[in-house]
């Protein structure tokens, strides 16, 4: 079910109201969970079944991983339990790129192989959920997190609708405490939640579907060289709208969980008015980037080990979060530009005092604009369908085709203009404040006034349920 | 130390304003608004009508049986065949699989890969459109197929829901009326050179639940309206110039061998359904006008239609072979009028008949 559907309307309105109506927390917990397997469901009831069958596997697990006495058989829980999701990840997600990269290197030793397609269908949101069921496994080992005995609060933790099939990756230890006692509403929360509801709802259909994916998609369909300015603006356009398809999900997932009284945390905030890759990181995909930094960057020493083995950790993180966007070699050379880049901005950092480029706004604004546009250049290889595509596009980015294609008309390169404007505006303007803070500034009208304007915006759309980009992840 | 058993520290800030009220206030103003622009939207002759989606496509394709009576093509076979003029003359109601815009070789290609399918399929054959190797008229059925072929629960929820007020709401024009729509109307002129695909024309039609499709009575009669899109038609059948990075001759022969391929593609289907008890009967819909001076001169008579009719073997009914048949106007070149749809597939059906072999 998508939040951009009518039905996802009706089943909000229904759940909450059950929800509130209900006195029993017990009853409404039971509420939340099979509101969230329909949820689940309506997309392919059968992989409800995966769906439960990763999360019984991992409260078993995580009981075991507690009930073990000696370090070797917590390990061995622990590691059961990783081999199990990641297997299962495995076949669904990685199978066919799998046997193709096997049948390539085979080919290069000279041997014939030709293996079976595998006609697997990738269940949705597969890389979310089992992070979600996965961080409880591990935050139980590395003792952050009491096992619950409730499987029925564990199942409800990995299948919370809200932030089920595209994040944020909310951890069970974040959120099985909010289990324990009765949710209540804090003065204005369901209103605020609402309010986010819209917010996400107006980054995905209008500026990420409307304003912005038709000239991302042009760009990247073509198959000829391109102007630079056509490139660009093809580029700064899925620039965009991957921020608001993506960041427009979280933030309805948030806004969402409110209105049922649960706090998720921030999976966004402001990534592009980063100043640096690090910083950037600390932005973009939060609960990503920390599940990682937690459970394999610091698991494989992380900068505890000297300058060249912290390297080489950054560098196998972003080699894998590349490869959890998709199977496919291009992801994983975004990751690798990233880590990369981290590694650059790390280096540089023995060389030039942090605390000298904090010191003006200049400098950081200059630092800022480099980290955007290297940004933009890898999100290229993130779109792109392959490298041929992709380096088409980097050479028609720095102005290699003067003679090139112009694909988009002018009023798609003042959709693009625009809505980028805005977008870097106001994320270098709330980069240290943050939205609540300055909702909260804001007189009364104005709020209202811009809730509208979202509002009507999103009813002129008439979106009919356009999939958000990273439930292919 | 977080624990399951112990309390959760988190809370996100909510920003100290009245929200109750501030809820109240918009969904008002937003309600308010809404019923402005419906009032708006029916002042320029907006009506309530179903959207030509995916959904509802694929709501039709599985009402295929075996032995359904199918059509499939595009828009001329959409807006001409009128339904119920066909089941009163041959006994049987069409499922209407035509679709604006298309090319509905991918469509004939999915029913004849359905095994157990040995029904009768009406085919509406613009050449041009028939013949395209890639691109948006492809595209366009296989966007349906892939609907029909992976449709959710929730997709099909939604599609419920959203007919219930498209039937009731006029502005739910996914045609003319969404922002994308209004957006391309902004009178920003173009780049010079730039490769920008020609538009659509705007809506006119109204689209019933099993797909019975009529031009509404503004784009029937000389008007703005119908000029609008009687100039959208040229620019659309008009084939897009080669690709600037393939070379010319390369690009031809690869269009050339695509071609072939379709013609080849196409008698398979055809022998293949026929095999099996099917039949198929290929259909060329009135066209009038520039437009039709524009597809005889592209695809004349001769050539692709008669050969697709003689490759496949299947009976073909050219409407200006018949007289009863050409007399036919095309209020804006491309389409009958709703009244003369429902007359024209009257005097189609003595031909359908014959085609297809049915005794009265």
């Amino acid at each position: 079910m998508l939040f951009n559907s009518l039905t996802f309307v009706v089943f909000f309105v229904v759940v909450v109201g059950a929800y509130w109506l209900l006195q029993n927390w017990e009853a409404r917990k039971n509420l939340l969970l099979v509101a969230s397997y329909i949820f689940y469901g309506a997309w392919n009831p059968p992989f409800a079944l995966l769906l439960f069958a990763t999360t019984a596997a991992d409260f078993y697990l995580g009981s075991r991983i507690a009930g073990a006495t000696n370090p070797a058989a917590r390990k061995g829980w622990m590691i059961a339990s990783i081999t199990s999701n990641l297997s299962m990840l495995g076949f669904f997600k990685y199978g066919n790129f799998l046997l193709a990269n096997t049948q390539w290197l085979l080919a290069q030793a000279g041997i014939h192989y030709s293996p079976p397609h595998l006609d697997v269908f990738l269940p949705i949101g597969i890389s979310f959920y089992t992070f979600h069921s996965l961080s409880y496994t591990l935050d139980v080992y590395r003792g952050v997190c009491t096992p619950t005995k409730s499987l029925r609060d564990f199942t409800l933790a990995v299948s919370f609708f809200p932030q089920l099939v595209a994040g944020p990756i909310v951890r069970a230890a974040d959120f099985l405490p909010q289990l324990v006692s009765a949710r209540t509403l804090k003065p204005g929360q369901f209103g605020w939640g609402l309010m986010l509801m819209s917010l996400g709802l107006f980054q995905k259909t209008v500026l990420a579907d409307t304003m912005l994916a038709s000239s991302a998609d042009t760009i990247f369909g073509h198959g000829g060289p391109l102007q630079w300015l056509d490139a660009w603006a093809g580029v700064l356009a899925f620039a965009g709208q991957i921020f608001f398809d993506f960041a427009g999900y979280s933030t309805c997932a948030i806004g969402a969980a409110l209105c049922l009284g649960f706090h998720l945390k921030d999976n966004f905030r402001f990534p592009y008015a980063a100043i640096g890759f690090s910083d950037f990181w600390r932005r973009w995909h939060i609960s990503l980037s920390t599940f990682l930094r937690d459970f394999l960057y610091i698991p494989l020493g992380g900068n505890r080990l000297g300058t060249m083995r912290s390297a080489a950790n950054l560098m196998i993180v972003m080699f894998i979060g590349g490869l959890w966007h998709g199977a496919a070699w291009t992801f994983v050379v975004w990751g690798v530009i990233h880590g990369g880049f981290l590694v650059i901005e790390r280096l540089l950092e023995w060389f030039i005092n942090k605390a000298q480029i904090n010191r003006t706004r200049a400098v950081q604004f200059l630092v800022g604009v480099v980290t955007f546009v290297v940004v933009n250049f890898a999100w290229v290889f993130f779109r792109a369908a392959d490298f041929t595509t992709a380096a088409r596009l980097t050479r028609a980015m720095v102005g290699t085709f003067p003679a090139g294609d112009a694909l988009l008309s002018m009023r798609e390169l003042w959709q693009v203009g625009l809505v980028t404007a805005g977008l870097l505006f106001a994320h270098w303007r709330l980069r240290d404040t943050g939205l609540e803070a300055m909702v909260a500034r804001q007189p009364r009208w104005l709020v209202t006034a811009a809730w509208t304007v979202m509002l009507c915006a999103i009813l002129l759309t008439q979106d009919s349920g356009n999939a958000f980009i990273y439930f292919q992840f | 130390m977080h624990s399951s058993t112990s309390n959760f520290d988190f809370q996100r800030v909510i920003p100290d304003l009245p929200w109750r009220q501030l809820v109240w206030t918009a969904a008002l103003i937003t309600a308010v608004a809404t019923v402005a622009w419906e009032i708006r939207a029916r002042s320029l002759g907006y009506a309530p009508t179903l959207n030509d989606t995916p959904d509802l496509w694929a709501q039709e394709r599985a009402k295929v049986k075996p032995d359904s009576l199918v059509i499939v093509g595009d828009s001329r076979a959409l807006f001409d065949s009128d339904l119920d003029a066909i089941e009163h003359g041959l006994g049987q109601r069409p499922v209407q699989l035509a679709l604006v815009g298309s090319c509905a070789y991918p469509i004939l290609a999915d029913l004849v890969a359905d095994e157990k399918f040995h029904g009768t399929v009406i085919v509406g054959l613009i050449p041009g459109l028939w013949l395209v190797p890639q691109g948006a008229p492809v595209n366009n059925s296989l966007t349906a197929l892939k609907r029909y072929r992976s449709q959710t629960l929730a997709q099909r929820a939604s599609h419920q829901l959203g007919m219930l007020l498209e039937d009731r709401i006029a502005f739910l024009q996914q045609e003319d009326l969404t922002l994308k729509q209004l957006l391309l109307r902004l009178p920003i002129a173009n780049r010079p050179n730039a490769l920008v695909p020609p538009r659509l024309p705007p809506y006119f039609y109204t689209l019933e639940h099993d797909r019975r499709a009529r031009m509404f009575e503004p784009a029937a009669h000389p008007g703005p309206l119908q000029e609008r899109i009687k100039s959208g038609w040229i620019p659309l059948f008009t084939p897009p110039p080669p690709p600037s990075f393939v070379p010319r001759d390369v690009f031809l022969k690869g269009v050339g061998a695509a071609i072939e391929q379709r013609f080849k593609d196409t008698a398979d289907a055809v022998h293949k359904l026929r095999a099996r008890g099917g039949k198929v009967v290929f259909v060329r819909f009135p066209n009038t006008g520039e437009l039709k001076k524009l597809e005889d001169m592209a695809t004349p008579r001769q050539g692709p239609w008669d050969r697709i009719i003689k490759e496949s073997g299947a009976p073909g009914i050219y409407y200006s072979d018949y007289p009863e048949l050409a007399g036919f106007d095309c209020p804006e070149w491309s389409h009958l009028s709703a009244a003369d749809s429902v007359e024209f597939t009257k005097r189609l059906v003595p031909h359908l008949k014959a085609a297809l072999g049915h005794k009265d």
